[in-house]
């Protein structure tokens, strides 16, 4: 494990070798969050990514159900999470980035249905970010283009809702990250909403132009890129400063597993599949400041729950690693 | 819209003017020769190791023999495509001949008369820095003999390896590759290059091919269509693909994507590893069904070029495939009504339009046209053509967008 500090290297005082993160799910639970957060701490994070999804999960969304956790009223939300801003202020581990309930928008779904995602769950997902003091939220770009007909119309639906939230998101210090997700044909994953590096930073700066502040940012998804093919060095470097956040993940290239990063070859010579490179690279490149957070959740189930422990541990070194490798670079 | 057959098509070179013959008997009048078929990528990663193809013989004999074999058989060649190097290979030596090859290439395009030639952009051993100053030495010198000659040299998409998983490469950024071309084109002073899609590359990466296209808008030339599962090249009969999720290969976006932009150039039709999977005493029967997508293909994305043609419009169908039109095109290429031969629906109405009685399709102007949306497509223009009604076209709701 490289360790090279500041001073020793001769970086200039304004750089700083990025901290690192990973989701809560599976390590924090809402009885006893103290616990959770001691043990990110105890692993090597300084981050959490704290999933509001684990609330309204996806798979009852598909089936146009949803239950009434945000239905609480704004005191409730805080007496609910009360507990788990205490857990992040003992421990230090601050709540770096979250992620709203996805899908925001189902297809096919009854309007009234996708009217109570975005005018209910969303801003109450904005007011808990806010309680829970964390600067950055992702929310899924809408998947329409194929019922729309282009990307363009697509788009024009996810920035009217954007614009639903961004004035909260304003007045509250939150950036809304979009992020680069995908979709299918067959079961064969292709780009979907938010791959175009290009038209995501002048879509980004149109929308923060017009509100004075940065409302929206990028979540940068590894393991989507990667699923889609997309150049992590030239994506990264097209959106520059607009990337606030990440989702550090790797796969087969096939499925989206959000295992952890170098787990993946694709033929005998048994090097990662990944261009882990061209990640540090373009993280490099743009002199990321935020937050090494890791989307690595699934690795914790795949592991035995006995060495939950020693798998954080070895998650929070490899992002160690790219913090090292990004310092030597910028 | 043009439409060629991929010459890999001819599976085995000895037995070439077997496989012409069913080119020709599907009836395919143009041929794209990929170069290729006389110099594979495996001889290339071979070249210098051993007596391989390209230092035995050059191009332009292969090609003669070639349009020997192909006899009476006069198809037109219009395209050829370079050799091409394979995404993972491992020479890193081989740029200087495959600038040798292109050259040659251009002179088989001189022999033979084709108009455009598809060029793989510089990859190998080239990092990324300098693929762009790389490739423009390398296109302008090729585009400067290729104007000489009048030909057209078409940039096309590329994989890059990473370790066994192919991702984007050279060229499969449309926003960049339409920088590419408009810069060489403006350093040649005309329009000397343009794009090739391959649509095997686009799947490989992920790719919304439907958007790729309208991005590079005219400077999309020609359409290489060929299948793959998504995890390995492969040159699969278009829809052959499907398993119990679907297809895997999203031909709607692409369909959608050509007809947005108007799309009027080549369409290539390679389906060499589909045949390569049947009996030799088989493959006879693939070619007329080759044909068939082809046309398919052509019939999708004309569909609105055709409707926009004309200034009034009369729909025959009151049925779904009406509904689906008044939703798509109702408000651009707005009907007068529609027609139904059955008596029961005549006076109802579907979308806002009266069902009328087929007999007043008699009376309609001559700038009028009737679109039949009903998928007995045949039947009901012999019974239009029987009546007199010379402007007849077909509409098809299989890829619109579901709005």
């Amino acid at each position: 494990m490289m360790n090279i500090c500041r001073e020793d290297s001769g970086k200039g005082l304004d750089m700083k070798k990025l901290e690192v993160g990973t989701q809560g799910i599976h390590v924090i639970s809402d009885e006893a969050p103290l616990e959770g957060f001691q043990m990110l701490k105890q692993a090597g994070f300084s981050g959490c990514d704290f999933g509001l999804n684990s609330y309204l999960q996806n798979y009852t969304l598909y089936q146009f159900v949803h239950n009434d956790f945000f239905n609480k009223t704004d005191r409730e939300l805080e007496e609910f999470f009360a507990p788990h801003k205490k857990a992040s202020e003992l421990t230090g581990v601050r709540i770096s980035q979250m992620h709203m309930p996805y899908p925001i928008c189902v297809p096919k779904a009854p309007q009234e249905f996708n009217a109570y995602l975005q005018n209910v769950v969303a801003p109450q997902s904005l007011k808990i970010c806010a309680y829970l003091a964390c600067p950055y939220i992702v929310v899924h770009g809408f998947k329409l283009a194929r019922e729309l007909g282009s990307e363009e119309a697509e788009w024009e639906r996810t920035e009217a809702f954007l614009h639903t939230l961004a004035p909260m998101a304003r007045e509250r210090g939150i950036t809304l990250c979009i992020e680069n997700i995908y979709t299918d044909v067959g079961k064969h994953i292709v780009e979907g909403p938010c791959c175009n590096a290009r038209k995501a930073a002048m879509r980004i700066d149109q929308m923060n132009d017009r509100y004075g502040a940065e409302v929206l940012g990028f979540c940068f998804d590894t393991g989507h890129a990667n699923l889609v093919g997309i150049d992590f060095e030239d994506f990264l470097t097209i959106l520059g400063h607009r990337v606030k956040v990440l989702h550090i993940h790797d796969n087969d290239g096939i499925s989206d597993l959000h295992q952890i990063p170098f787990t993946f070859s694709r033929d005998r010579g048994n090097r990662a599949s990944t261009d882990w490179a061209g990640f540090i690279r373009g993280l490099a490149n743009i002199q990321f400041g935020g937050i090494l957070s890791f989307e690595t959740a699934p690795a914790l189930v795949a592991f035995p729950t006995e060495m939950k422990c020693h798998t954080l541990k070895f998650i929070a070194n490899v992002g160690q690693y790219f913090a090292d490798k990004i310092y030597d670079l910028s | 819209m043009q439409v060629s057959l991929s010459a890999m098509t001819v599976i085995d070179l000895k037995a070439a003017k077997k496989y012409i013959q069913y080119t020709a008997n599907a009836g395919f009048q143009k041929i794209m020769l990929d170069l290729g078929l006389f110099c594979s990528g495996h001889a290339l990663e071979n070249y210098g190791k051993n007596t391989g193809a390209v230092e035995q013989e050059e191009l332009s004999i292969c090609l003669k023999r070639f349009l020997e074999q192909c006899g009476e058989k006069t198809f037109r060649i219009d395209t050829m495509r370079t050799p091409h190097l394979a995404w993972n290979t491992e020479r890193t030596d081989l740029n200087d001949l495959m600038f040798r090859i292109a050259k040659e290439s251009i002179q088989c395009c001189e022999v033979a008369g084709s108009r455009n030639l598809i060029v793989q952009p510089l990859f190998s051993g080239i990092d990324k820095e300098s693929v762009w100053q790389e490739n423009y030495s390398y296109l302008l010198e090729l585009g400067h003999l290729a104007q000489q000659s009048r030909i057209c040299l078409l940039l096309e998409n590329q994989c890059r390896n990473m370790n066994g998983h192919f991702v984007r490469g050279v060229c499969s950024d449309v926003d960049e590759v339409a920088q590419w071309i408009d810069a060489l084109n403006e350093a040649l002073g005309d329009e000397v290059f343009g794009f090739c899609l391959d649509t095997a590359a686009c799947n490989l990466c992920g790719q919304d091919m439907g958007e790729m296209v309208v991005i590079l808008e005219k400077r999309l030339r020609s359409v290489l269509v060929r299948e793959c599962d998504g995890l390995y090249e492969s040159s699969r009969l278009a829809f052959t693909g499907m398993n119990s999720h679907g297809c895997g290969m999203d031909w709607a976006g692409l369909i959608c994507g050509l007809r947005r932009m108007e799309f009027d150039g080549e369409l290539i039709v390679d389906a060499h590893d589909t045949l390569r999977g049947f009996s030799p005493l088989l493959r006879e029967q693939i070619y007329p069904l080759m044909k068939s997508v082809a046309d398919y293909f052509v019939w999708q994305i004309e569909i609105e070029r055709k409707i926009k043609k004309y200034s009034a419009w009369i729909l025959f169908g009151a049925g779904q495939m009406c509904r689906n039109y008044m939703a798509c095109y109702g408000r651009k290429y707005p009907p007068a009504f529609t027609c139904d031969n059955d008596a029961g629906l005549w006076g109802s109405f579907v979308c806002g339009l009266e069902v009328k009685s087929p007999k007043v399709l008699r009376q309609i102007p001559q700038d009028c046209v009737v679109i039949i949306c009903n998928t007995y497509y045949k039947e009901i223009a012999k019974q239009l053509r029987d009546m007199g009604v010379v402007n007849i076209e077909t509409f098809n709701d299989e890829y619109l967008p579901r709005r």
